[in-house]
C-alpha cells in the first residue's frame, strides 16, 4: 500500500516528547494516525539533560499519566536516581525528579509505538498541503504529500534551527540533526507571527576522565517512587550524581573567551531562558558570584557519558575544555560531546487557541517549543492535549482544555495562549493560583473529569482512577467520622508531620487502603481551608470573566471611569470584565464604572425592544 | 444578559467610620440568614422573611454587643439576594469587631459598591437609579481617599512583601540549585517585615485613640481663635503677640471622627518661646496632622516642620482683613483662605481634619496583616512553604484592599528570577 492512497485521520510531524504524545493520544482515541521524523533512531531523544520531573513538573507528570500518557510510564521503566525536590517545604510543593537513562528511555518510547502499531515514517516534511484554511496533508521530501484530515507540529528546535559555537554557526535542529527550513519557510508563507526563541546545551564528558572522589555525592532517596499509576515490577538499576562546584579560575576562563559568545557578541537575536541561562549568561550577571553548582549527571546506567547540568555553554571549544577543567575532579576530563546554542522559530501566541489549533486553521495543532515553551514535560502534556483535540476534530465534537484552577497543564494552556511569553516558558509552582491543590498526589483525582470528557482514556486507566476516586472517598468517609485523641480525625490531619502510617496505627480500619490515596486524603484536610479560600476567589474570577466586553467600541467615550483607564483600556481592549482586572494599573471602581455603563446599555437595549 | 449571582456572602459597615450612635453592617448573599441566626444564637429559621430580631453577639464567650438584625429575603432586599442588615453601636471597635466574627464565620468583605453591583446584577436596580448612584460614588471618590503619605506607606510595605514573596517563591522552585536561599534568610525577611509593619499598626492605632491635629504658626496668626472656633470653647485670646505660650489641647468631634486637637505657642519667639514651639515639634510624630496659619499666607512652614513630614495644611489667615488676598491667592490650591469672622473656610479646614488617613478597617486590616505575618512566619519555620505562600498573598490582598487596589497577585516569577542564580 502506498500512504499517498491513504488519508490519516491524525498525522503527527515530530517524534519528540509532544510529538509521541499526541501520537498516542489520537491512537487511544481510535484514530487512523501518523509519525513523521527527522531520524527513527532519536525518538523520544532526551536532547538535553537526562531527567524527568522537578517542581510543578513533576506534577505535570503525573497529570499526563493520569489522562493515560506515555511519559510516567517511560520515565518510571528508565530511572537511575529519584529525588522528591522540595522535601522538607511541605507536600504542596514536593517535586519527584528522576535521572533517566536517556537511550533507554528513548528505546521505550520506540518499543511503545511499535507496541501500539503506529505508522512511522522517516522523512522530512517542507509544507503544509493546501489551503491554511483547511491543509489536507503535509508535504514532504522524499515521500509526497500525505493526506490528513488534521495535522499535529511538533517540531521542537527544527523550525530553521540554527546551532552556535563560539564563532562558528549551522544549519540544525539540533546536534546530527537537519533543520526544518523549508518548513518554517512555509509557515511564513502562510503569514503566520513567528519568532525567535534560543536555547543551549551543556558539553558531555567522557566518565573515565573524571576523578570523581573530589566530587560530593548526590544519593538517590531509597524508595519505590513511580510517576505512573502501572505499578508493574521494574528492574531498579541506580546510579549516582555528583555535586561539583565552579570557582573562580572557572569565570576567567569563561571572561577570557566573552567575546566570542554568539550570544554576547550579537550573532544570536533570539531570547533565551532566563531561568535557564548559560554559564557565561551567569558570568555577565553575577560577576560577584564566583561559585555555582554543577551536577554532574551520568547519562544512562553505566553510560560512558556525563551530563553537566549548570553548565550551558555555546563558548568555542577551546574556551569549553578550559572552564570544564577548572572543575575540582575535571583536571583531566575529556569532552565528548561540546556543548551548544540553538536558536530557532517559535508560533506567537495570538495564532493559537487554548486547544493548541492554530486559530486560522481548521485542524492544523502545535505543542511543544512551537508554542514558546521549553522542557520535556510542558511539550509532552500539550502533545496530549493537542493529539486528543485533533482527534475531536476528525470526530467532528467541541475542542476541549482543562480549566487553570484544577491542573498544572491548564495554568500551562492558560498562560501560553493568553498572555504568551518572551523567553521560552517554563512552568513554576507559582504560576497556579491553586498551588495547594494543584498537587503531585492526587492528579489522579484531579484529572479524571478532564481526561473522560476528553476521551483519552483507555478502559484500563478509566478503571484505574475510579480505583483510586472511590478509595479515596471512602477514606474520607471513615476520617470524617473518626475520632483521634478526643479530636475529630480531620483535624489531627492538620497537624505537622500527618502521615499516612501513623493515621493507619491510629484508625485500623484503613489498614486496607493505599497508603499513597490515605496520603493525598490526609493533605487534602490539611490544605482544605486554603483550597476552599482560592476556589472561591476562582468562582469570583470565573464570575468576572462572564462580563462580555467585546461589544464595546470605544472606551474615550465611557464617562463612567476615569481617563486614565479608559487610555489603558482602549490600548488593551479586553474581551471579558476578568482581562480588564488583568491590566495593571486598572482599579476596582473603573470595573465598578465599566458595570454601570454596560448596565445603562443594557436598559437602553431592553427598552428598544 | 443575565449574570449569575454569586453564592458567596460578603459584608462591610454601611455607615461612615468614626463615632455616633448606630453604625449599620450590611450581609448580603445566599446563607446569610442562617449565618446570622448562627452568630446571634437564634433559633434557625428566626430571620426568615422580613423580619427584625434582637440579639447578643459575641466573642468566645465575651458580648461585643446587642444588636438587632433586619433580615428581607431573597428577591425583595436591595441586593436581590438574601440580605440582613446588623444595627449596632456607633463604636468603630465593635463594627470592627463584629466584622470580624462575620469573616471567620466564612463572609467575604465586599469590595467597594459590590452591593450595588449585585444588585444591578441581579436587576434590582435600574440604569437611571445607578447613574445616580455612580455620581454619588464619584463625588465620594475625590474626598474618601487615604492621605498620601498612608498611601506611600502602605506601597512601601507592599513592596517589602512583595520581595519576601520572591525570597519564598525562589526557594520554592530552585531550592535546590540555589543553595544560598535557606530558611534562616526567608525567616529574616519576614521578621524584618513584621518590624515594618509596626508603622501601620502604630497608625491604625493613633486613628483608633483620636488623631493629633497642631495648630501652628507665627505668633498672632489666630491659631487661639481657630482653636476657639473649632472646640466652641474659650482659649484665652488677645490681640497681644505671644498670648498662648503653653499648648492647650482638647479632645473634640468633628464630623463623627475623635480629634485631639492642638493649639500651640507661635512659633519664631525667644527664650520661653522658642522652647515651647521646640517642645511641639518634638511632640509631632509623622503621621499627626498640622494646619498652619500665617496672616494672608505669607509665611511658609519652616523647614523643621516640613521635615517631619505630617500632613500640613497652609492656611491664608484673617484674609478679611486684606480683600486684595483674593487675587493674590485666589487660584493658589495649596493654600486655604481663613476669616474667622467671617467664617470662610471654616468648614474646609472641618473637613480636612476629619477626613481620615485609612478606612473604616484599617485596624482590622493591619490587625490580620500582622497575624497572616506571623503565619507566614510560623509555617516557614513548620515547614510548609506553601502555605506560607498563601499567607504572604493574604496579607497583600489586605493591604492592597486599604490602599483600594485591585488584586494584582500574579507573582512575577521572572522578577524574582532575575535576582538569583539559577538554572543548569
Amino acid at each position: 500500500m502506498n500512504i499517498s492512497d491513504n488519508i490519516f485521520d491524525v498525522i503527527v510531524v515530530g517524534g519528540g516528547h509532544a510529538g509521541i504524545e499526541a501520537v498516542l493520544a489520537a491512537e487511544r482515541m481510535g484514530c487512523s494516525v501518523m509519525l513523521i521524523t527527522a531520524k527513527y533512531s532519536r525518538i523520544g531523544e532526551m536532547s538535553c539533560n537526562p531527567a524527568i520531573g522537578g517542581i510543578a513538573k513533576g506534577t505535570l507528570v503525573r497529570e499526563i499519566d493520569s489522562l493515560d500518557g506515555s511519559m510516567g510510564k517511560a520515565a518510571d521503566a528508565t530511572r537511575l536516581h529519584f529525588r522528591m525536590l522540595n522535601r522538607r517545604k511541605g507536600p504542596a510543593v514536593w517535586g519527584p525528579r528522576v535521572q533517566s537513562d536517556a537511550a533507554a528511555y528513548s528505546l521505550f518510547q520506540r518499543k511503545n509505538l511499535a507496541k501500539k502499531g503506529i505508522c512511522i515514517i522517516q522523512d522530512e516534511v517542507t509544507a503544509l498541503e493546501g489551503h491554511t484554511e483547511k491543509p489536507e496533508g503535509i508535504r514532504c521530501r522524499k515521500n509526497g504529500v500525505i493526506y490528513g484530515r488534521t495535522v499535529v507540529l511538533a517540531v521542537g528546535t527544527f523550525l530553521r534551527g540554527r546551532l552556535f559555537r563560539g564563532q562558528s554557526k549551522w544549519r540544525g535542529g539540533r546536534i546530527g540533526d537537519i533543520a526544518a527550513d523549508n518548513l518554517e519557510e512555509d509557515i511564513r508563507r502562510r503569514l503566520f507571527h513567528v519568532e525567535r526563541f534560543k536555547t543551549g546545551t551543556p558539553a558531555r564528558i567522557v566518565r573515565a576522565s573524571v576523578d570523581t572522589s573530589d566530587l560530593s555525592i548526590q544519593e538517590s532517596e531509597k524508595i519505590d517512587f513511580r510517576f505512573s499509576l502501572d505499578r508493574s515490577d521494574l528492574p531498579i538499576k541506580h546510579e549516582i550524581c555528583y555535586l561539583a562546584k565552579t570557582n573562580r579560575n572557572t569565570m576567567m576562563a569563561a571572561k577570557e573567551y566573552l567575546h566570542l559568545s554568539p550570544l554576547l557578541a550579537g550573532r544570536i537575536d533570539g531570547i533565551g531562558p532566563r531561568y535557564c541561562p548559560s554559564y557565561e549568561d551567569k558570568v555577565v550577571k553575577f560577576p560577584e558570584r564566583e561559585q555555582h553548582n554543577i551536577y554532574v549527571e551520568p547519562m544512562g546506567h553505566r553510560s560512558r557519558m556525563f551530563y553537566l547540568n549548570g553548565l550551558s555553554s555555546s563558548l568555542p571549544e577551546e574556551a569549553q575544555e578550559k572552564m570544564v577543567r577548572t572543575l575540582p575532579g575535571f583536571k583531566k576530563a575529556v569532552i565528548a560531546d561540546y556543548g551548544y546554542a540553538v536558536e530557532y522559530s517559535f508560533i506567537h501566541y495570538t495564532e493559537i487557541t487554548d486547544a493548541l489549533r492554530l486559530r486560522r486553521t481548521e485542524n492544523v495543532f502545535v505543542a511543544g517549543q512551537m508554542c514558546g515553551t521549553s522542557g520535556y514535560e510542558e511539550a509532552a502534556a500539550q502533545g496530549l492535549l493537542a493529539g486528543a483535540n485533533a482527534a475531536r476534530v476528525v470526530k467532528g465534537v467541541q475542542q476541549l482544555t482543562p480549566s487553570r484552577s484544577n491542573s498544572y497543564l491548564g495554568v500551562m494552556i492558560d498562560d501560553i495562549v493568553s498572555k504568551g511569553t518572551d523567553e521560552p516558558y517554563r512552568l513554576f509552582s507559582s504560576r497556579a493560583e491553586n498551588r495547594l491543590y494543584i498537587r503531585q498526589d492526587n492528579a489522579d483525582r484531579r484529572l479524571y473529569e478532564f481526561g473522560r470528557s476528553l476521551g483519552v482514556l483507555s478502559e484500563r486507566k478509566l478503571l484505574q482512577l475510579e480505583v483510586n476516586i472511590n478509595e479515596a472517598a471512602e477514606i474520607e468517609k471513615i476520617l470524617k467520622k473518626s475520632i483521634i485523641d478526643g479530636c475529630k480525625a480531620v483535624l489531627w490531619c492538620r497537624r505537622p508531620g500527618a502521615e499516612a502510617e501513623r493515621l493507619v496505627e491510629l484508625i485500623p480500619m484503613l489498614s486496607s487502603f493505599s497508603r499513597d490515596t490515605i496520603f493525598s486524603v490526609i493533605l487534602d484536610e490539611k490544605y482544605s481551608g486554603y483550597i476552599k479560600r482560592s476556589m472561591k476567589r476562582d468562582e469570583s474570577r470565573r464570575r468576572a470573566s462572564s462580563v462580555n466586553l467585546s461589544n464595546i467600541t470605544s472606551y474615550m467615550e465611557i464617562n463612567e471611569i476615569c481617563w486614565e483607564a479608559r487610555e489603558m483600556l482602549e490600548k488593551a481592549k479586553p474581551h471579558t470584565l476578568a482581562d480588564a482586572e488583568k491590566i495593571p494599573g486598572i482599579r476596582p471602581t473603573d470595573l465598578e464604572g465599566l458595570l454601570l455603563y454596560l448596565a445603562g446599555k443594557r436598559s437602553t437595549w431592553n427598552s428598544s425592544i | 444578559m443575565r449574570i449569575k449571582v454569586s453564592p458567596e456572602i460578603i459584608c462591610a459597615p454601611a455607615t461612615p467610620e468614626g463615632y455616633s450612635a448606630l453604625a449599620v453592617i450590611r450581609v448580603s448573599g445566599k446563607g446569610s440568614f442562617d449565618l446570622i441566626e448562627r452568630i446571634m444564637s437564634l433559633k434557625t429559621g428566626r430571620l426568615r422573611g422580613t423580619r427584625r430580631k434582637l440579639g447578643i453577639i459575641s466573642e468566645n464567650g465575651e458580648v461585643i454587643d446587642e444588636v438587632i438584625a433586619f433580615s428581607w429575603p431573597a428577591g425583595r432586599s436591595y441586593t436581590g439576594e438574601e440580605m440582613v442588615e446588623i444595627t449596632c453601636h456607633g463604636v468603630p471597635e465593635i463594627v470592627r469587631r463584629i466584622m470580624d466574627v462575620l469573616l471567620r464565620h466564612g463572609a467575604e468583605k465586599a469590595d467597594k459598591g459590590e452591593f450595588t453591583r449585585r444588585a444591578f446584577m441581579s436587576g434590582k436596580l435600574n440604569a437611571i437609579q445607578i447613574m445616580a448612584l455612580a455620581s454619588i460614588w464619584n463625588e465620594g471618590r475625590e474626598t474618601g481617599n487615604i492621605s498620601g503619605r498612608f498611601n506611600r506607606e502602605c506601597e512601601e510595605f507592599i513592596v517589602l512583601i512583595e520581595k519576601a514573596k520572591e525570597l519564598l517563591e525562589g526557594d520554592i522552585e530552585f531550592g535546590e540549585s540555589h543553595l544560598d536561599s535557606e530558611r534562616t534568610v526567608i525567616i529574616k525577611e519576614l521578621s524584618s517585615l513584621l518590624k515594618a509593619s509596626e508603622i501601620l499598626v502604630q497608625r491604625a492605632g493613633s486613628i483608633e485613640a483620636g488623631q493629633k491635629v497642631f495648630l501652628m504658626g507665627p505668633f498672632n496668626s489666630g491659631k487661639s481663635t481657630l482653636f476657639n472656633i473649632l472646640t466652641g470653647g474659650k482659649a484665652l485670646v488677645s490681640d497681644i503677640p505671644g498670648t498662648t505660650r503653653d499648648g492647650t489641647r482638647r479632645n473634640i468631634e468633628i464630623r463623627g471622627r475623635k480629634i485631639i486637637l492642638c493649639d500651640t505657642a507661635g512659633t519664631g519667639g525667644k527664650g520661653l518661646d522658642l522652647q515651647a514651639s521646640k517642645a511641639v515639634l518634638d511632640e509631632i510624630l509623622e503621621f499627626d496632622k498640622v494646619v498652619w496659619l500665617s496672616q494672608d499666607g505669607k509665611e511658609k512652614p519652616p523647614e523643621e516642620l516640613s521635615r517631619k513630614s505630617p500632613e500640613i495644611l497652609e492656611v491664608a489667615s484673617k484674609c478679611d482683613l486684606n480683600p486684595d488676598s483674593k487675587q493674590t491667592f485666589g487660584d493658589h490650591s495649596e493654600i486655604r483662605k481663613l476669616s474667622s469672622v467671617t467664617g470662610e473656610g471654616i468648614p474646609l479646614i472641618e473637613e480636612w481634619i476629619s477626613t481620615s488617613p485609612g478606612n473604616m478597617s484599617l485596624a482590622g486590616a493591619v490587625d490580620r496583616i500582622v497575624k497572616h505575618i506571623l503565619k507566614a512566619e510560623e509555617f516557614v519555620i513548620g515547614d510548609e512553604f506553601g502555605i506560607a505562600s498563601e499567607h504572604l498573598n493574604e496579607a497583600e490582598r489586605e493591604i492592597r484592599s486599604v490602599l483600594g487596589k485591585g488584586e494584582n497577585l500574579t507573582l512575577s516569577v521572572e522578577r524574582a528570577l532575575s535576582s538569583m542564580c539559577v538554572g543548569k
